[in-house]
């Protein structure tokens, strides 16, 4: 068990840093996307809405292999395993966070738009200081699903080579034959990952609503 | 035309339309300089969305509104210009719930205006003191009563001293105890030179504070005059309807 662990954990590196960064990608992507799906032009609105069913529409496993087999590998542009994963899984789950982000959009009352149009704030420091921190509070709790979810799918970067924890857990077994106790190690490894993503949810939620309506 | 005589705002032919649906109808109404202006009518006659088409808020469809002499136009940055020299008062306040009443007060002078963070917060306690609320500089809109709410908001909307105010029912959301402290406030505002348009059920204060009374019914203006003549000797049935039937409530 100990050794099977200490094998798997060379893929924790890999597995965070896939998690995070697309993570980052996906939440700053998002918002926009989210922006540009309120238009009221539905010429702006239809690109949105088309790159964000898109995005979800297709297999991340296909997204990975298109990105890091097909765009990724031309004479211009080489891109690495992590690479190719961090920009799948960003712009797929930017396309899921944009759509948290709608939601919490939606749920600031149309008193605080109007309050910001009538004292004419600039578009930035309406949502900087007004919208956003409101929208939060329901955000928060689906962008912590979505990280976790985004922890797992991140496996599926194993497949076009990255050095991950799952990627570990093949070639061991390819050694081994132990596939019942290197597969259950990697599990446990997913769900202790997971949890600091729950804590810190949890606490940023709390924080936040008592930021709204305390003093 | 000299200055003088001049309206500060200005009407013209003014219409709104939701979707197509037209809701006011042919509006034109001038705003002297330091006039306060009631709007009454029945629910449903428009006051509310006519209020809003002098800010754009709800674009007029048709018509113009004229500000000092200059027509409003759609861009951008004409709609800012207008909206930083009119101020807005919302039945439901508006306050901003995150950010304490001295943020909230600061924040378009500092972001729409661009006076620095120090004058701004000058500026807001001078607006927080106007409107007997200095000591609730640090409190969040959430720990006051719903009269200090709106005179809160009635404190943001002067930090950026405009030159007219709008309100539209300001004490509607509240008790008549607590209404009657943000009457106060705009009563006093009104006595120091402050153009007004206020939308109210309040007839006391239409009749006591307005200078002019306007009655509007089905989007159109029906009768307007003086204060204290519409209100004592409405001259349409429309308006001695409507003024019977707030009487005997
Ligand atoms: N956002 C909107 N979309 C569609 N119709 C609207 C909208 N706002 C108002 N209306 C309609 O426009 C008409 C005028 O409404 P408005 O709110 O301006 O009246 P009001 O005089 O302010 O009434 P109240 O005293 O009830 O506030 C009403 O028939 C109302 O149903
Ligand atoms: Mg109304």
């Amino acid at each position: 068990m100990s050794t099977i662990l200490s094998e798997l954990a060379a893929g924790i590196p890999q597995t965070i840093g896939i998690t995070l960064a697309s993570f980052v990608v996906a939440a700053v992507l998002g918002l926009p996307l989210a922006v540009l799906r309120r238009s009221e032009v539905w010429l702006v609105r239809l690109p949105a809405v088309v790159v964000v069913e898109v995005l979800r529409a297709v297999p991340p496993i296909v997204w990975l292999f298109l990105i890091y087999y097909s765009l990724g590998s031309t004479d211009q542009v080489r891109l690495t395993t992590f690479q190719a994963a961090v920009i799948g899984l960003g712009l797929i789950y930017a396309a899921h966070l944009s759509e948290a982000y709608r939601a919490g959009l939606n749920a600031v009352p149309v008193g605080q738009w109007e309050a910001t149009r009538a004292l004419a704030l600039p578009r930035r420091q309406m949502y900087a200081r007004v919208i956003l921190p409101q929208a939060l509070v329901v955000v928060v709790p689906p962008m912590a699903t979505f990280a976790i979810a985004l922890l797992k799918d991140s496996a599926i970067a194993s497949v076009i080579g990255a050095t991950d924890i799952t990627f570990q857990a093949v070639q061991l077994t390819q050694q081994d034959l132990n596939g019942l106790g290197n597969f259950t190690v990697a599990g446990l490894l997913y769900i202790a990952l997971g949890v600091p993503f729950a804590l810190v949810a949890r606490g940023a939620d709390r924080v936040l609503s008592r930021r709204l309506v305390g003093s | 035309m000299n200055p003088e005589s001049r309206p500060l705002l200005a009407l013209d032919g003014v219409c709104v339309a939701y979707r197509h649906h037209e809701v006011v109808h042919d509006v034109s109404l001038d705003v002297a300089s330091g006039e306060v202006v009631a709007l009454i009518g029945p629910s449903g006659a428009g006051k509310s969305s006519l209020l809003r088409a002098i800010n754009f808020l709800e674009p007029p469809s048709k018509g113009r509104v004229v500000l000092e002499g200059a027509e409003v136009g759609g861009s951008r940055r004409s709609l800012d210009a207008l909206r930083r020299d009119v101020g807005m008062v919302f039945q439901s306040f508006n306050l901003f719930p995150h950010l304490t009443a001295l943020q909230n007060v600061m924040l378009a002078p500092v972001h729409t205006l661009g006076v620095s963070k120090e004058q701004a917060r000058e500026r807001a306690m001078r607006q927080l003191t106007h409107v007997g609320l200095a000591e609730h500089a640090h409190v969040k809109p959430g720990k006051c009563s719903g009269g200090q709410q709106q005179r809160i908001a009635i404190a943001r909307a002067l930090a950026m001293e405009p030159k007219v105010m709008l309100f539209d029912e300001p004490t509607s959301a509240l008790d008549p105890e607590l209404g009657a402290e943000v009457l106060a406030t705009m009563r006093s505002l009104a006595a120091e030179g402050m153009t007004m348009v206020v939308v109210t059920h309040e007839m006391h204060f239409a009749e006591d504070v307005a200078d002019r009374v306007v009655f509007m019914a089905d989007g159109r203006i029906v009768e307007q005059n003086a204060a204290g003549k519409l209100m004592r000797d409405p001259q349409h049935p429309r308006t001695q309807r409507f003024l019977n039937a707030v009487r005997n409530r």
